[in-house]
């Protein structure tokens, strides 16, 4: 093609736009029918579907070379070894990290956020020392917080939110001071949607030295992630956000705090050496991986890596703004209807009430137009309390959902407010 | 379609316009039932003398079916012993888990939300108002 060709730019300026009816074709899971109408499956904050590249990767990892990693001189061992190590590749060009040497594998983001609480900051924090994070936390981002409080006298200090759902960044700021000894974010609400200025936080506690751990869990499967240009210091991820598989996840911490870190778990695989005298500790990362890993779930974690940057996040993105756009204009006539998180910047995730339905009477009768979405409190119980509500209903999309399913999604909002409004 | 009959019209009713719904005076015996889960919470709150039942309220915000399983066993409690309470409750409880069972007489309008149990999801819904009274018995207001 000359270069004088015209290039043609659709919609948000995205090149090449997704498409969508091409990419469904590759979840089988979306052939399915639910109450005997077509799956529509909006539950995406919870856990999103796989793709057959995913499926297959840890089919064959089962069928062809299944074998422990690390431990076996056999053919097996070292292709399964090969595999694991690549997905730790993977996961280190997915976030842009400086080393492989900076990614530990962790059940997901819980796991990560745990290990963290345990092995960085336990050992370095005194009676009174404070950790700073904000009122739109899910709970793995705010209970190992306030367990290591308990055992160490330190308090757990809150940034607060505006009526919209955003981090009112100002009084987080006047909050840091020198007792301040981590400060946690989350990346992107799975409550609220809201897409939170992690950069601007980092850059609010660098100069005092206050290492940011930035909850990633929303964020990997809706946006280009660089732990370097973020400067934060701790970035957690769970495969199962992100079209991964379940159990796996992983840490990503900068190579001079994994250094000076502790083991958190003792077993195999985490050692040098053993003796009833003493033991040596292995290298990072695997001084923090205890036990036989979650092997397939590395592998198939490494595949939805490469899926997602096959696909292309950007247009996985310039799609899912899109749903977000018309549900969220749709959702906005409705009377009744109050959409939690109203913030400028967010990901593909809406919140909402409707008046005289309890949303867990909505999630049933929408669960029979074959709709799924999630209802509750979605592990953010202090936004509830914020927000002064009991629960919500919450949609979220997935590069694969379709405008027509969101029609399907208000008519069975509206047969719930003809039931029981 | 199984839907009607988990919102159907008695269900809707009690949930429209719960009864016994609000704060009693002079309880004796009261517990809060939440499902932090769902965002279920409820309080419960009786007047229990000589070892029953005379009056029972509850209060607080929850789904349609929670709220019509309180306001159907507020009703029914009136005049029951501990005992009673506890029988029929586990008498619902195997009920809901069991459709092939018939309908329990003591239940009386109860039976109606048998068919929860066709919503596995939505069981603890009904069953939360029933646990609620069971605590506030063996406690005191
Ligand atoms: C924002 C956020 N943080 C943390 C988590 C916890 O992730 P996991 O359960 O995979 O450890 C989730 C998932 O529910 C989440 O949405």
């Amino acid at each position: 093609m000359g270069s004088a060709a015209p290039v043609s730019v659709v919609g948000d300026g995205v090149r090449d736009p997704l498409d969508v009816m091409r990419l469904r074709e590759q979840f089988p899971v979306l052939a399915r029918e639910v109450h005997g109408k077509p799956l529509v499956y909006f539950d995406n904050a919870a856990t999103v579907q796989r793709p057959l590249a995913v499926i297959e990767a840890m089919d064959d990892f089962y069928r062809r070379y299944n074998a422990n990693v690390h431990r076996g001189v056999h053919q097996l061992s070292v292709e399964a070894s090969e595999a694991f190590e690549q997905s730790r590749e993977d996961v280190r060009r997915f976030l842009n990290a400086a080393s492989e040497r900076e990614i530990v594998f962790t059940r997901g983001t819980t796991e990560a956020v745990n290990l963290v609480a345990n092995s960085y900051l336990q050992p370095r924090l005194k009676p009174g020392d404070e950790i700073l994070i904000t009122h739109m936390e899910h709970h793995a981002n705010i209970v190992p917080w306030q367990m290591l409080c308990e055992r160490t006298g330190a308090v757990l200090k809150v940034a607060p939110i505006n009526q919209r759902g955003e981090l009112m960044l100002d009084a987080m700021a006047e909050m840091i001071s020198e007792r301040t000894k981590l400060i946690g974010v989350v990346h992107v609400s799975n409550a609220l949607g809201t897409v939170n200025p992690v950069a601007e936080v980092c850059a609010l506690a660098s100069p005092h030295g206050i290492p940011v751990l930035v909850d990633g869990a929303q964020a990997t499967p809706h946006e280009v992630v660089d732990v370097q240009a973020l400067g934060c210091d701790f970035y957690c991820l769970s495969a199962h956000k992100m079209y991964g598989p379940t159990g796996i996840g992983a840490l990503w911490a900068r190579e001079a705090l994994l250094e000076d870190m502790p083991p958190w778990q003792g077993g195999g695989e985490m050692i040098q050496w053993v003796s009833f005298e003493g033991t040596t500790y292995n290298d990072i990362p695997h001084r923090f991986e205890a036990g036989t890993p979650n092997i397939s779930g590395a592998i198939g974690l490494g595949a939805a890596i490469r899926w997602l940057e096959e696909t292309g996040i950007e247009r996985m993105k310039a799609h899912e703004q899109r749903l977000l756009k018309l549900a969220t204009d749709k959702m906005t006539e409705i009377d009744g209807l109050t959409i939690i998180g109203q913030a400028a910047a967010k990901g593909p995730v809406i919140s909402f009430t409707l008046d005289g339905v309890h949303p867990n009477d909505l999630g049933t009768i929408i669960d029979h137009h074959g709709v799924a979405l999630r209802t509750g409190h979605h592990c953010a119980m202090p936004v509830m309390q914020f927000f002064g509500v009991p629960a919500t209903a919450r949609v979220s999309f997935a590069a694969y959902n379709l405008h027509a399913e969101i029609d399907v999604f208000l008519k069975g909002l509206e047969q719930a407010r003809q039931m029981l409004a | 379609m199984a839907l009607d009959r988990l919102y159907q019209q008695v269900i809707l009713d009690h949930n429209r316009c719960p009864r016994h719904f609000g704060r009693l005076a002079g309880a004796t015996h009261s517990a809060r039932g939440r499902d932090g889960l769902c965002g279920d919470d409820i309080l419960v709150e009786l007047r229990v003398s000589e070892g029953r039942v005379k009056e029972a309220m509850f209060s607080g915000t929850a789904c349609a079916i929670t709220t019509a399983s309180a306001s159907m066993l507020m009703e029914w409690l009136a005049g029951r012993s501990a005992v009673a309470v506890e029988e029929a409750g586990e008498r619902f409880r195997q009920l809901l888990g069991n459709a092939s069972l018939p309908d329990d007489p003591v239940l009386g309008e109860i039976n109606c939300l048998r068919a929860v149990g066709q919503f596995p999801a939505r069981v603890r819904n009904a069953r939360l108002p029933w646990q609620t009274v069971v605590k506030a018995l063996s406690s005191k207001a």
